[in-house]
């Protein structure tokens, strides 16, 4: 492979393809007899829940959601019938097909950046970047918005392919650290979640019963809201540290997990699945990447033949455990790409006429809204930009997307774009 | 009533000699507060423990808590000035300039990451600042006018190149940190909620920036701040239907508009703007600002400044927020601003006066414990000291302290052990505290406290404070280990860690703890109860 020459800043362009599918093999899955989800049904109905799944470095919306077989455009791959009749998606994606049914397609996207870091912020906030301001990611607010109190877990969670597992900041933005996402890396828990090894029960015990002689003793007569909330993230640690079986994916009925497909995606979308049963708020996938400006075609066979089956099966399990309606499902990329087929064979950045795709919780299934030209180089029809996309969110979770979220110095900042408005038909 | 008076005697007496022949402040700060504490909660008016007042004091000026000798040395004196010669002697302690530029380097860079000027060369330049006790109206215009051109000041220059020279990213922080007026929602409209706050306030401030830019470009790392010749500032109000654009010169919020000169056409320059060579114009807005900001007809500048030193020390500005400056948000104690910003600049804006007349009062010297009797306590009014958390690097020195990591560290330095180069050691241990307990770069920290559960997991099974609490030499686990009784142990603890003795009853819990625990478990015990100790309220708070 030709090293790439365009400068867009992922170091994704640099990895070889075969990189791409060498991804590790799912490892031991343990012989653990059927897991019924019990915690499924327990779960309040009332509960809200969004899964994210972001394919980072854009996707073809010609090889995904918008085929354009037959003209100077669309490229070597057919598309085939749905679940919905008159719908059709690439031939690439053959699983998702048959969930069309669950799903509804944006295709008149135009969110007017390029730029993989302007991009993502749009289809992460809603907004354009501002210089000196920060919005908060939808995770940040579903996190603060929609999570229970008596939630153990954090509220904004987020399986990345590689790096490391961390508590994140940023993305929260003036809601407070509280908010922002917990990095799961190759969905690997969070930092710290587990006990040291040389720290025995009964010493943890004496060490714990100490501490809060000391914290009574302390607050006896130095009681704040701060003293308060310092004690309480050490029993929110300990019931956090209770839910650590969570994210062991090992005890998964093999016949049951391998319908995820056996490489990492798959694997990151079961701990999704299992996040989103045992009361997780907000979790975002992402799958990595489809930043193509050289073999775009090869690239997005590799990469949503991954794709294709795990979010199906997906689907279909959240489906299966009563949890489709109320969990909001969003497929994002921080653009699409170029109509024009580059001489790498590639196709470039390119935000004027994409798509993504929503369901569950509150969206209208087997429906299409917006509508590009013949060979994808405009939107014709029901044009909208972020701003559009975050007014439907937030109406389909039953949020009032006027609703004002406050900085610490208390300016209101209404939940989305109050220029834009939602996609009505999108909506039940 | 009678108490506070009998106290304020006392620490007049304590004065150093020198020091009698200025008249100290102080005394009329523990008056005025005073006269604001209702007559009902007099009675809970307390002056703190010599524990207490240690550990608080160590806190606020060397930014960790005293060694166990240190604290058996302190309580064991039996002088009655002990307390004001601890402030002097703290003050001339290279660990007091060191955590002055930690605080003003969070103050003034609200840690965003490093873009033109490394953290270590800013934070070295204002450690020699506040060694010299260099005045702040000098620093700071140094900090604003330096443009990063000469290696030997280019740090000064950190707060406007690492803002990218940009005016409204300037501006937002000039006016909170200076002004004490946060203009950020001026930038688009008048404030909606304060008066006092104007889109020309903000845009006089920008004037003073929208010429500037970075030269040779955004992207070099090694850019410096260059000016044009031309170029005014524009403006519009977003609710304005009538879309009225308006304009103005540079000035400062409270001041009229500068006069600017004028020039004939093409002699506006010294070096005009060519390609590849850095453009010089004759008169040069941005050097405006620093000796019009700092001038003594500015007193908003001492004002904000007086307000921000009094908040560290006090867990509260006076003028409360911090950035909410204005006639609608009146302070506290309007006396006592107006005596300190006015003593502030005839002593030549001297800082380490300001800290040693606050520290010296005994509103600062007094107990944080509330007696059970009162129920609601009006915080603005200092009836008892404030629960102050620990800022990130507070906490990670303080424990290194506790766990004894820093007699290890400077017994394996030996001889080629200084203030600095223990400082290098330790504070390699400091960036996973800031970034756990740190608020979100680029956003002023201020007094903000947050719990998070990355917090107790990071406490609670981490490995860095866990492996503090393993024996090394002459760190708190081997002279806890090495001691045989359990009532010295015990004591030795609560010195090292909490800088007290610990209560009867908690020496009663301990003793008990260490006498039901096999000799084999023994080090594994006391390693969990000096955690439990570490991990407790009482030491995560400056009380």
């Amino acid at each position: 492979m030709q090293p790439c020459t365009y400068q867009c800043g992922t170091k994704d362009h640099l990895h070889s393809r075969r990189a791409f599918l060498m991804g590790t093999a799912v490892g031991a899955l343990g012989f653990a007899g059927m897991t019924t989800s019990a915690s499924a049904q327990s779960l309040k109905q009332s509960q809200k829940r969004v899964l994210v799944i972001n394919l980072a470095g854009g996707v073809s919306q010609l090889e995904s959601w918008d085929p354009k077989p037959g003209t100077d455009t669309g490229g070597p791959f057919r598309a085939i019938k749905t679940s919905v009749p008159g719908i059709h998606i690439c031939e690439l994606l053959p699983y998702t097909a048959k969930q069309m049914h669950r799903l509804a397609l944006v295709r008149g996207l135009n969110t007017a950046e390029d730029d993989h870091g302007k991009g993502d912020y749009i289809m992460h906030t809603g907004r354009r970047k501002e210089p000196a301001f920060d919005y908060p990611h939808l995770g940040s607010v579903a996190s603060k918005l929609l999570s229970p109190a008596e939630s153990s877990l954090p509220g904004y969670l987020h399986i990345t392919p590689s790096g490391g597992s961390s508590f994140g900041k940023q993305d929260a933005a003036f809601l407070g650290p509280r908010f922002a996402s917990v990095t799961m890396a190759n969905g690997q828990p969070p930092p710290n979640l587990f006990a040291p090894k040389n720290l025995n029960p009964s010493a943890d015990q004496q060490r714990e019963y100490l501490r809060s002689q000391l914290n009574q003793r302390f607050q006896r007569s130095r009681r704040s809201a701060q003293t308060e909330a310092y004690t309480a993230s050490f029993d929110q640690a300990e019931q956090f540290m209770k839910q650590a079986h969570i994210f062991d994916t090992s005890k998964e009925d093999p016949r049951l997990a391998d319908r995820y497909g056996k490489h990492d995606f798959g694997r990151h979308c079961l701990m999704a699945r299992r996040l989103l049963e045992h009361g997780a708020t907000f979790v975002k996938v992402t799958h990595s990447n489809y930043d193509t400006h050289h073999e775009n075609f090869d690239f997005h066979i590799e990469q949503l033949g991954e794709f294709d089956r795990s979010f199906a099966t997906l689907i279909e399990d959240l489906a299966d455990r009563g949890l489709w309606s109320s969990t909001l499902v969003i497929v994002i990329s921080e653009f699409g790409r170029t109509p024009r087929i580059n001489h790498l064979y590639g196709r470039d950045h390119w935000s004027k006429a994409w798509s993504i795709v929503m369901g569950g919780c509150g969206i209208q299934a087997g429906v299409v809204t917006g509508k590009t030209n013949a060979n994808g180089t405009a939107v014709t029809d029901r044009e909208v930009h972020g701003g559009h996309l975050f007014h439907t969110y937030y109406r389909a979770l039953g949020l009032n997307p006027a609703k004002n979220l406050h900085t610490p110095d208390e300016r209101p900042i209404p939940l989305a774009d109050p220029l834009a408005s939602a996609i009505k038909e999108l909506l039940v | 009533m009678f108490m506070v008076y009998f106290h304020l005697a006392l620490g007049l007496a304590s004065l150093p000699e020198a020091q009698k022949l200025v008249t100290p402040v102080y005394p009329q700060i523990d008056v005025l507060i005073a006269r604001s504490i209702p007559k009902d909660q007099l009675a809970a008016v307390t002056v703190s423990s010599d524990a207490e007042f240690l550990r608080r004091l160590y806190l606020d000026l060397l930014g960790t808590i005293p060694t166990a000798q240190e604290a058996r040395a302190f309580l064991n004196d039996r002088s009655i000035n002990k307390r004001a010669r601890l402030i002097d002697q703290l003050l001339a302690k290279p660990e007091h300039a060191r955590h002055l530029s930690h605080v003003v380097d969070v103050m003034l860079m609200d840690r965003r990451p490093d873009q033109r000027v490394p953290t270590t060369e800013w934070r070295e330049y204002l450690l020699r600042a506040f060694a010299e006790n260099r005045p702040w109206d000098q620093l700071i215009r140094e900090i604003l006018s330096t443009d990063g051109s000469d290696p030997k000041t280019r740090p000064a220059a950190k707060f406007l190149l690492d803002r990218d020279g940009e005016a409204n990213q300037i501006t937002r922080d000039v006016s909170r940190l200076f002004f004490g007026r946060n203009l950020q929602c001026a930038q688009c409209h008048d404030h909606p909620l304060v008066n006092d706050y104007k889109q020309e306030h903000y845009y006089g401030l920008a004037a003073f920036f929208n010429r500037t830019t970075l030269f040779p470009n955004a992207e070099d790392k090694k850019g410096i701040l260059v000016e044009k010749a031309e170029g005014e500032v524009s403006f519009q109000d977003v609710f304005d239907k009538a879309k009225k654009v308006r304009t103005t010169k540079p000035r400062l919020i409270s001041l009229t508009a500068i006069s600017e000169p004028t020039f004939e056409k093409g002699k506006e320059y010294k070096v005009p703007p060519k390609k590849g060579e850095k453009p010089q114009p004759v008169f040069s807005r941005r050097a405006q600002l620093a000796p019009l900001l700092t001038s003594k007809d500015n007193q908003a500048f001492a004002r904000a400044t007086v307000n921000r030193f009094w908040a560290m020390l006090m867990g509260r500005g006076l003028i409360h927020p911090l950035d909410l400056d204005n006639s609608e948000n009146l302070p506290s104690h309007p006396a006592i601003l107006e005596l300190l910003t006015k003593e502030f600049i005839a002593h030549r804006y001297n800082l380490r006066w300001l800290v040693r007349e606050i520290t010296l009062s005994q509103s600062y010297q007094r107990s944080s414990e509330v007696p059970l009797e009162l129920k609601e306590i009006d915080p603005s009014k200092w009836v008892v000291a404030p629960l102050k958390p620990l800022s990130p690097e507070q906490l990670a020195f303080a424990m290194m302290q506790a766990t004894g990591l820093t007699d290890a560290e400077r017994i394996d330095l030996g001889t080629k052990y200084t203030e600095a180069t223990l400082y290098a050691k330790l504070n390699s241990q400091v960036p996973s505290f800031v970034s756990t307990f740190g608020t979100r770069p680029g956003e002023p920290e201020g007094l903000s406290f947050l719990a998070t559960l990355e917090q107790s997991l990071f406490l609670k099974n981490g490995s860095q404070l866990r492996s503090w609490l393993s024996i090394r030499n002459a760190n708190l686990m081997d002279r806890l280990v090495k001691l045989k009784d359990d009532t010295q142990i015990t004591d030795e603890l609560f010195l090292s860690i909490l800088t007290r003795l610990p209560s009867l009853e908690e020496r009663t819990e301990v003793i008990k703890m260490l006498q039901t625990t096999p000799a084999s478990q023994r080090q594994a015990t006391l390693s969990e109860l000096s955690w439990s100790l570490l991990t407790s309220v009482e030491f995560r708070f400056n009380h």
